[in-house]
């Protein structure tokens, strides 16, 4: 993504867009554009980069409860807050820390393998002529319009042990099950938020899936047709290799936001979901606005970052080659 | 032969997906019609639908109030955000600058920060204006919508610059010879080009706000709080009232529904502009 889409489109690079009009001086156009980026810039300065700069900065910072008066004028606390969430194993915040990591690499993985693999699959089926394909394909979208709290209390009820209609379908409806199984603590919680997340990231993935296979010239597939490719050694060898970009796309993206997910663990489960369920993003919202442990709150925001980055740094390696394609 | 049934089977399969897709929504909205009691108990009547929960939820919480900041919040964060995506957008699909990659690098960079890192400074930022200064951020309308434009202006600068790659370059051309500025160009030719683009992009982003609930969550505490935070209160103290909640849910989809339908055409474009280019 970072090259594909960020490039910018190819007509901004030919010799077209060199000053067109007789006796403008380039700089004036250059200005013009300053102007034109210029409050897009201010807020992004104001609002993300100066901030992140400060949450950096109150990572080395002792801030909690009796410190927070002073704001931004905290004592210092050098790595104090790395060392113990990284090192101190007598420090109970550090279980916190790496159980949480640990539920996020297990959330993003099921989540955005689940929404990836289905997304093309419905995208496939989709990618065919039947009566009332156009609406399919719109309605096919509005998991995705559910706001995400909305997402969470609508399957906070359906996961219910006792009258959720999960459970009245598993067990009362066709016995699949024949105990009940309680799906809002303990282990099964981190299933009752991937499943959600899933359905809700399913549409996004179909569609631009779907975009993609539209886009691709159908004569790939007629010519191995003819030369007597079946259907899977067409989808392996032709569909597949096509589509890597945007599993590219959206596997970049997908890991991000999975790994900063919030809303559907915060509203379903509550501001501490258990040891089973609570992410990176809980446990830094509980342990900063709860328990006013800011300064812990902002040194594991910046590893969180910082695995981002690593995690940004490997899928380059991995997908360069398919960057220069589109 | 067979070819036909695979087909028909096909077909029946895509119905049968699309059913399970909806099934959960479908599932809010039969709730939304039933009493809290019969919600609580397992014991619904799908045949004789009611509409107490959804005159009753306004009562349960404060929702108006929720729904009105939700709208007033986002609505206008959604705008400035347009606004000034759609002149950095066009920048980036027109002119060659110094600074232009890195802007580019950085628009994605913005989406690489985890909320947490930088909501913490800003609501210590927000606290120290509202102790030193007049300036009141802190858990007022005009603080969430700054930080909601911050917010989707990125994104939305993606959207636009492809929208403008898109419209062809002769048309300002064409008025900047009959003596219009180059800003006139961009507000009186190019502008009204790129509307499909400016709702989508504007669409889009009143999505995202309207689901953010994190930084509401920090920097708001009575005045400006939006849905997310009125449902939030509603699972807090009134869970049994399972009914109204879901009525509430069906209330706070409408909305986005209602919008995202009305544009999906071009929506679906920019959010699919990755997938085809090239």
């Amino acid at each position: 993504m970072a090259q594909t889409t960020l490039q910018s489109p190819p007509e901004a690079g030919s010799a077209r867009a060199l000053p067109t009009r007789a006796g403008r001086p380039r700089r004036r156009r250059t200005l013009f554009a300053y102007w034109l980026i210029a409050p897009a810039v201010a807020f992004m300065v104001l609002v993300h980069l100066v901030p992140t700069a400060g949450g950096v900065l109150l990572s080395f910072k002792r801030l909690n409860t009796f410190t927070f008066a002073r704001l931004f004028d905290a004592p210092w606390a050098g790595l104090e807050n790395y060392r113990s969430i990284l090192f101190d194993t007598a420090n109970p915040l550090r279980d916190g820390f790496f159980g949480a990591v640990q539920n996020t690499a297990v959330y993003t993985f099921w989540t955005v393998s689940g929404t990836l693999a289905g997304g093309l699959a419905i995208a496939l089926l989709l990618n065919r002529q039947m009566r009332g394909i156009r609406l399919i394909r719109t309605l096919m979208l509005t998991p995705w319009i559910v706001p995400s709290f909305v997402v969470a209390v609508l399957w906070q009820f359906m996961w219910q042990s006792d009258v959720g209609i999960v459970n009245k379908v598993l067990v009362d409806y066709t016995h699949l099950l024949s105990e009940r199984p309680i799906w809002l603590l303990g282990e099964n919680s981190m299933w009752a938020i991937i499943i959600p997340s899933v359905w809700r990231g399913l549409p996004f993935a179909m569609i631009f899936f779907l975009a993609g296979l539209q886009a691709m010239p159908p004569e790939l597939h007629e010519a191995a047709a003819i030369d007597g490719a079946g259907p899977f050694r067409r989808f392996r060898y032709i569909t597949l290799p096509l589509l890597r970009p945007l599993i590219a796309v959206q596997l970049l993206f997908g890991v991000i936001y999975a790994a900063y997910q919030f809303a559907i663990p915060y509203i379903m489960l509550g501001s501490n979901p258990g040891p089973d369920a609570d992410l990176m993003m809980t446990l830094i919202y509980r342990q900063s606005f709860s328990n006013n442990l800011f300064g812990f709150g902002a040194a594991a925001s910046v590893l969180l970052m910082a695995a981002m980055c690593v995690w940004v740094a490997i899928w380059y390696r991995a997908f360069k080659r398919d960057l220069e394609v589109t | 032969m067979s070819a036909r049934w695979v087909n028909r089977g096909l077909d029946a399969l895509t119905w049968l997906v699309l059913l399970a897709m909806l099934a959960p929504i479908l599932w809010l909205i039969a709730s939304s019609l039933q009493t809290d009691g019969q919600l609580s108990r397992g014991t619904y009547n799908l045949l004789e639908p009611t509409f107490t929960a959804f005159s009753r939820m306004w009562q349960t919480v404060d929702f108006e109030r929720y729904l009105l900041n939700s709208l007033i919040i986002c609505t206008i964060a959604a705008l400035c955000a347009t606004a000034f995506a759609s002149t950095a957008g066009y920048a980036l699909a027109r002119f060659h600058f110094r600074g232009a990659k890195p802007l580019s690098l950085a628009v994605v960079g913005t989406q690489l920060i985890p909320g947490s890192l930088f909501l913490l400074p800003l609501f210590m930022g927000f606290i120290w204006l509202k102790q030193n200064t007049p300036v009141a951020l802190f858990d007022t309308h005009l603080g969430m919508i700054l930080v909601y434009t911050a917010f989707f202006t990125p994104v939305a600068i993606y959207f636009m610059r492809y929208f403008f790659a898109a419209i062809p370059r002769d048309l300002e051309e064409a008025a900047m010879v009959d003596g219009c500025t180059r800003f006139g160009a961009f507000v009186r030719i190019v502008l009204p080009a790129a509307a499909p683009g400016l709702l989508a992009t504007f669409v889009y982003a009143f999505l995202f706000a309207w689901d953010e609930l994190l930084f509401v969550a920090a920097l708001t505490q009575e005045n400006a709080e939006t849905i997310p935070i009125g449902i939030r209160n509603f699972i807090g103290n009134y869970q049994e009232r399972t009914a109204q909640l879901m009525a509430a849910g069906v209330v706070s989809t409408l909305p986005v529904l209602i919008a995202f339908f009305a544009t999906q055409r071009w929506l679906v474009k920019g959010l699919t502009a990755g997938a085809v280019k090239g």
